[in-house]
């Protein structure tokens, strides 16, 4: 009775698989684990991981860590993932011109232009001039509608902004109703004295004068030529309900194109392609390149910075010669990210143009002996290094009920698309693809704007739904769900996650189908692509319509959409895809782990 | 036919006037309506659930002098939304804002 464990280090996950060797050499497997990943994937901190995978996994079945008698290690392959995004343009404010924003509840309706005025320098305000307030969030409402009140009929007072959200508190109180904008946070930045028009959406609707440039003009009394200047004012501004256009003499608002830069492509064609290009002409240039040995991007540009960062990042963690780092492919892909618009009063975002890119860096053998050695010795328990990662994914991957050779696996991870081919005399081709799960991310992170990329990560794994009452909620299918006992109020009125641990609550206000259509379309954008370039890769002639089965394994197959996507994605190429099921049981996890206890079988016999 | 004001009910007893001020203030900015009937318990967690039972509009808010508790039908008496015990304004304000939020199915604050 033999207990061996194979270990698969992943870019993030770490698994295991127990198995049991009996007499006659029948084996039987007893469990599986996984575990977060420690450190990057190929360095000896890993050691924290698959000890505690390995645990988990004796813990399951009832044995202790002393009873395995071998450990074995993938020879990861030497590729390592890594992410980065740059914006292509950037729309900066120059002397603070414009206030745009949605709070939600503004009060009074239809628009005002006047000379702004803070509250403080009312004794200054000359009559007969019409002016639009200015109010800090240290004056109360009833302060405020009191002093108004009072100037009726000695100042012209034509329209309000509040710091605090008040606006409805302080119409109320008003003899003289007027339209009234709150919840400008950067109220300080407002410069007094200048000539602004202001606009309250009706209910329902949404400002018309100050998204229409042509309206801004009528308003502020512009010529043809600040008409055509303001043209990004009023674009920023359509669709909100709320809005101050503040006319100062060089206020402008710019949109530049950043300089992104140039991408060169050294392979066994060398290309060379501008970053503001897109996506789609990038990645014609990865494929045309061929067989590529390094990418790097035009010095003290975006796009060199990104490249140079992702090598600086992989050199400290390997400890080679910063030359021996490669990046050996890239997926690229468009995106457009909120960013802070410089220079604005309400904290407004902008829609910018973005590409992210995944690349991938290929380095020197991993050292895994090493990992191996340390292992043994905390163990006290044989540790070796065993078997190409592709070819133990394809072992495991044939566990799989109803799969046989020719076989092509998928292993879609964190840090890279892998991808194999099997043929029936045991030849295996397979590649590593750059951009998976972490892209997926980063685009789900910059599209919704987030601020943490956990919750972009949880984002990506599960399904979401409304909560519309204290017992029911709407999930994003359109189903109804009822529940016995109240939720809590806590996750009243929010989109939240379905997860196993229970909902999980966002705290950014974004609407649920918004939230939907980024998490597929960044899914598609990686997963589909990548699928597509790794099969023709490895595919004989690299034709897909020689390739007649694929199985999904690796952590993204475990998404709840990414295989149903694939499949759909392959229907057309009349190819068997589906989701792994690793000894009928793991599901698409677990398929290195359980190869390397199989390839152990087979060195034995 | 009686016609009845879709409002917000607070049952108070002896409320700290500021307090009161500031649930009210919240709960106008956000445009519903309410209404303050003065009652005798002792307890914000009973009034609050009686006051979110009575309301046509199931939100309600129960004051004990420095505390005011935030009710909705459905929820068993003493599982508030959410208690203040002497806080700050801005807080006694949200919670105002929030009794309406309920019943615009809003986000809370």
């Amino acid at each position: 009775m033999k207990l061996v464990a194979g270990v698969d280090i992943g870019n993030s996950t770490t698994e295991v698989c127990l198995g049991e060797i009996g007499d006659g050499n029948s084996l039987r497997f007893l469990s599986g684990a996984s575990c977060t990943t420690t450190g990057t994937k190929g360095t000896v901190v890993n050691i924290h991981g698959i000890r505690s995978a390995l645990k988990q996994a004796v813990e399951k079945c009832g044995r202790s860590l002393s009873d395995i008698s071998m450990v074995r290690l993938n020879e990861a392959a030497p590729v390592i993932g890594d992410t980065a995004m740059e914006t292509l343009t950037e729309t900066i404010i120059t002397d603070s011109s414009l206030i745009g924003h949605n709070p939600s509840t503004p009060a009074g309706a239809g628009q005002a232009v006047g000379n702004l005025i803070s509250i403080e320098n009312l004794e200054n305000a000359e009559k007969d001039v019409p002016y639009i307030l200015v109010v800090p969030k240290q004056y109360n409402y009833e302060i405020v509608a009191n002093a108004v009140n009072q100037l009726a009929g000695i100042l012209n007072i034509v329209g309000m902004i509040l710091q605090a959200d008040e606006a409805v508190l302080v119409y109320n109180r008003l003899d003289k109703k007027l339209p009234i904008i709150d919840e400008v946070k950067y109220i300080e930045k407002v410069p007094d004295g200048k000539p602004a028009a202001i606009e309250v959406a009706l209910e329902g609707q949404g400002i018309r004068m100050l998204s229409n440039p042509y309206g801004i003009a009528t308003l502020l009394e512009l010529d043809a030529e600040q008409t055509r200047q303001v043209t990004p004012i009023a674009k920023s501004l359509i669709g909100k309900r709320s809005a101050v256009v503040i006319k100062t003499p060089n206020g402008n608002v710019k949109e530049n194109v950043l300089p992104a830069g140039e991408i060169y492509i050294r392979g066994e064609q060398s290309v060379c392609v501008h970053l503001d290009e897109g996506a789609d002409k990038i990645m014609q240039a990865v494929s045309d390149a061929g067989e590529i040995i390094d990418i790097s991007g035009q010095n003290s540009t975006n796009v060199g910075n990104m490249f140079s960062k992702i090598k600086r990042g992989m050199s400290d963690l390997n400890e080679e010669e910063k030359g021996e780092i490669r990046i050996t492919d890239i997926l690229a892909v468009d995106t457009l990210a909120p960013v802070l618009i410089s220079g604005a009063l309400a904290g407004e975002t902008c829609l910018e143009k973005a590409v992210g890119v995944a690349a991938m860096v290929k380095t020197q053998q991993l050292p895994m002996q090493k990992i191996a050695e340390t292992l043994e010795r905390e163990l006290g328990t044989k540790v070796a290094v065993a078997g190409v990662e592709a070819v133990m994914a394809g072992l495991g991957a044939l566990t799989t009920p109803g799969t046989k050779l020719p076989l092509a696996i998928l292993d879609m991870g964190g840090g890279s698309t892998d991808a194999a081919m099997i043929h029936e005399d045991g030849r295996v081709v397979m590649t590593h693809q750059a951009g998976a799960g972490e892209l997926v991310s980063l685009l789900i992170q910059t599209e919704l704007g987030l601020k943490d990329r956990h919750v972009a990560e949880q984002i990506k794994k599960y399904p979401l739904a409304k909560v519309e009452s204290l017992f029911h909620m709407r999930m994003e299918n359109g189903q109804m769900s009822f529940k016995e006992t109240s939720i809590d109020p806590r996750f009243y009125g929010r989109v939240v996650l379905l997860t196993e641990h229970g909902l999980v609550r966002l705290e950014e206000d974004l609407p649920m189908e918004k939230i939907v259509q980024v998490r597929r379309e960044a899914k598609q954008k990686v997963f589909v692509t990548n699928a597509f370039r790794a099969l023709r890769k490895v595919a004989p002639e690299h034709n897909l319509k020689r390739v007649s089965n694929v199985v999904l394994v690796g952590g993204s197959a475990e998404d709840f959409e990414i295989p149903e996507m694939l499949m759909e994605a392959f229907a057309g190429e009349r190819i068997v895809c589906g989701r792994g099921n690793i000894r009928g049981m793991e599901g698409p996890r677990n398929a290195v782990a359980t190869g390397l206890v199989l390839s152990y079988m087979g060195e034995m016999l | 036919m009686i016609a009845k004001r879709p409002s917000i009910f607070i049952y108070a007893n002896s409320a700290h006037s500021e307090i009161l001020r500031e649930i009210c203030a919240g709960i106008e900015e956000e445009g519903v309506f309410f209404e303050v009937f003065g009652k005798d318990a002792k307890s914000a967690d009973a009034l609050a659930w009686e006051a979110a039972n009575d309301s046509m509009m199931g939100s309600g808010i129960g004051i004990v002098q420095n505390r005011a508790a935030l009710q909705m039908r459905g929820l068993c008496q003493g599982e508030n939304v959410c208690v203040l015990d002497s806080a700050v304004k801005a807080e006694y304000r949200a919670l105002g804002a929030n009794s309406a939020r309920i019943i615009k199915k809003m986000p809370l604050k």
